[in-house]
């Protein structure tokens, strides 16, 4: 056998039992990437595989490549409107913050291992920014719907932080090999030439991308391809400039994700399959890369850094950070405990590996140990802990797919097909008097492979397949129509909401007398929408406010404006805090 | 708190004319003015109509629960109906609605009045009692039904 076929063999399996394993992982909730992390080890060294692997340039390559991908893929399925809650917090967490958490996690490093405050800055450099796919993954994995504003504030963050980490990686690394100079402008300087020429060419270069896409007309197969390559172009090119690559994929992909274009749900679609394969591929080689054996002698001084990190430095820095803005206890609390590490810290760890810096090796089994201990003990408990502290949404209707094709002789109409989900709005009543879009026209619906007669007047049923005629703006109203809520536990939206409904602009005078809502002297002319808007600045759903036996919770906004709130009686009169 | 206190069998009814929002609200204000004296229908229907203008009383699953408050009475009263054909009530779920149990509370506010209201909510929340009174059609066991409901075990959501 030749080496390559060697090669191949064990990388196909390898992936194979990865991608068999997603499906066990989510029903015990373990966390995914610790898995693929778990069978690079067991592939390795001190393992049943026995395979040395230790070469670390291309190990090195695999992950940077592999994180460009996942920052491409992450940003492009960013939606800008969540910017409107989650940006400034985010951005002051993913600079500061990582300054902070890094400082702090430095003092521990030091300490526990014997370094000089130099060098623990550096290990604290290298575990300190929150891991974007590690956070996506935890949270899509659990289909959790996260109460807005935490929720964008880690995608965001996690999002925008790797430069920051990078760069105070590379800042300190190079300083500790220069032999450390005099301090000067320098680094303020390289910081500023990463973070602008990153942001300006991955703006710039997602809106080239996406000026591109759809004019190409490059069919369904080279399209997403062409997306691709384009997001490679763009890390490489910002580089070549001086800037950070990973900061342009995340804004190229934010442009490109959030403007329409025809191609985009097929430029989705082959990158969350490429996303997935980055994950597992990354772990895979990280997992092979570490040799278990020369872990353990490090083992005691990396799980305390381990520990300064996730109980003292994150939570001080998110504190920190998170003054300025109106977050509840409970929401701070959750956000310092997401602090993930994933797999920027591994392969920030072989920078100094590739400098030969003294205790190098230290620092990457150090590095090693704090991503192994935060997946495993954050990653865990992420899902439960938000029930707990009452952030996680009722599930949302999933909007169901469709499939779409043009037909000659029907300008401005596209032939639409939808099964219809359990649950789904439309599930039980007659097609022909549902309230479907005006200008969308059943035309066909299916049972059991047969075609039903006259289907205005079916009684529709889950896995009922419908056909219709409809103008393409319509398809996003027939999606939700059609879509169903998923079979998931959380909160049943009767106790999360409450019973009733209330129109945002609904009087608080007239509240006050009906229900007997206690009013402050000022507040008897507010609507019960500028209510919750004055006390939490920029609501979003699920922010609730209680006042004796009622608990007023926002339902459904547009931009910053209330538009339905709930209301809930309780039995009991006292008031909660939070 | 029982239901029979404020629901009599006069005010129950089971009616298959009726065919928008408005008429219903109209319906059940006639039925409680009907049962208790000194009260008008128009005044009923006033309050009524002044609450649905701060959000709907469509709880979902076909139910409304109306309510509001009414001067010149001393105590609450209550009326149900049961439509044959569901009408559009602007509900939170957006299904039409075709039962519905209207509360009028006496002008001044008691904390009793909250503790009906929550629990008719969750009368009208167990699913199997809801198709118990989809399938009756006469008004003395539909008001039988009502008075007898107690919490199970498989009330919950």
């Amino acid at each position: 056998m030749q080496p390559s076929d060697r090669l191949i063999l064990l990388a196909g399996l390898l992936m194979l039992v990865s991608v068999i394993t997603t499906r066990l992982s989510r029903r015990i909730g373990m966390p995914i990437l610790l898995v693929f992390l778990g069978f690079g080890m067991l592939a390795g060294e001190d393992g049943p595989g026995g395979l040395a692997w230790s070469d670390v340039p291309t190990s090195h390559f695999i992950g940077s490549l592999a994180l460009a991908v996942i920052l491409f893929d992450g940003g492009m399925r960013t939606q800008l409107k969540s910017f409107r809650v989650g940006l400034r917090p985010a951005l002051g967490l993913a600079t500061l913050g990582v300054l902070f958490s890094a400082a702090i996690t430095g003092l521990f490093a030091a300490w526990a291992l014997g370094f000089d405050y130099v060098e623990g800055l550096l290990i604290g450099a290298i575990v300190g920014s929150t891991d974007a796919s590690a956070v996506f993954g935890v949270l899509h994995a659990h289909g959790l719907r996260l109460k807005e504003r935490v929720g964008a504030t880690l995608e965001i963050e996690s999002g925008l932080n790797d430069p920051m980490a990078i760069f105070l990686t590379v800042a300190v690394l190079e300083w500790l090999l220069a032999g450390r100079p005099a301090l000067d402008a320098a680094p303020l300087l390289l910081f500023a030439q990463q973070m602008g020429v990153g942001a300006v060419l991955g703006l710039a270069g997602g809106y080239l991308v996406w000026l591109l896409l759809d004019r190409l007309d490059l069919g369904a197969v080279f399209t997403p391809l062409f997306a691709f390559a384009a997001g490679l172009a763009l890390y490489g090119t910002t580089a070549f400039f001086g800037g950070s690559g990973f900061l342009a994929v995340y804004l190229g992909g934010l442009v490109i994700g959030n403007r329409p274009s025809v191609g985009l749900s097929l430029v989705l679609r082959l990158h969350e399959g490429l996303a997935w394969l980055a994950q597992i591929a990354m772990f895979l080689i990280l997992g092979l890369l570490v040799t278990p054996s020369q872990i353990v002698p490090v083992a005691w001084p990396a799980l305390l850094v381990g520990l300064g990190l996730m109980f003292a430095a994150r939570p001080l820095a998110v504190w920190l950070c998170l003054l300025p803005f109106r977050f509840s206890p409970g929401e701070r609390l959750f956000i310092a405990w997401v602090g993930l590490r994933g797999a920027v810290p591994i392969v920030l760890a072989m920078f100094p590996l590739l400098a030969d810096l003294p205790h190098a090796g230290t620092m990457f089994n150090v590095a090693f140990v704090v991503v192994l201990l935060s997946l495993s003990v954050q990653g865990w408990t992420v899902a439960p802990l938000a029930r707990r502290l009452g952030l996680e949404l009722p599930p949302a209707v999933t909007p169901q797919r469709h499939v779409v094709s043009e037909l000659p002789g029907t300008p401005g109409a596209v032939f639409a097909s939808y099964v219809v989900a359990v649950n789904a709005p439309v599930a039980g009543g007659v097609l022909g008097t549902l309230g479907l879009p005006p200008a969308s026209r059943p035309v066909a619906v299916a049972r059991g492979g047969r075609l039903l007669a006259e289907p205005a007047s079916v009684r529709l049923v889950a896995g009922d397949a419908v056909h219709l005629l409809a103008p393409p703006g319509d398809l996003e109203v027939l999606d939700r129509q059609f879509g169903g809520r998923p079979q998931r536990p959380g909160p049943a939206e009767r106790a999360f909401f409450g019973e009733w409904v209330l129109n945002g602009d609904a009087n608080l005078e007239a509240l006050a007398g009906l229900y007997g809502l206690q009013l402050a002297a000022d507040e008897r002319t507010l609507t019960v929408g500028a209510l919750l808007t004055r006390a939490f600045r920029k609501p979003v759903v699920g922010d609730r406010l209680r006042r004796g036996r009622l608990e007023i919770v926002v339902r459904e906004l547009d931009g910053d404006r209330v538009l339905r709130v709930g209301l809930k009686l309780h039995r009991n009169g006292e008031t909660v805090a939070g | 708190m029982n239901i029979s206190d404020l629901l009599t069998a006069g005010r129950v009814a089971c009616r298959s004319d009726v065919v928008s929002k408005k008429r219903v609200l109209e319906l059940v204000s006639e039925l409680i003015a009907a049962g208790a004296s000194g009260v008008d229908a128009r005044a009923i229907f006033d309050s009524l109509i002044g609450r649905e203008r701060l959000g709907s009383t469509g709880l979902g699953n076909g139910v409304a629960l109306p309510h509001g408050r009414l001067a010149g009475t001393e105590q609450a009263l209550g009326a149900f109906v049961r439509l044959g054909k569901g009408v559009e009530f602007d509900a939170i779920d957006g299904q039409p609605v075709d039962l519905v149990f209207a509360l009028l509370v006496p002008e001044h506010f008691t904390d009793e009045h909250l503790k009906i209201l929550a629990h008719l909510a969750e009368m009208f929340s167990d699913r199997a009692f809801c198709e118990r009174l989809r399938t009756t059609s006469a008004d003395a066991d539909l008001h039988a039904l009502l008075t007898g409901w107690s919490p199970s075990a498989d009330a919950a959501l």
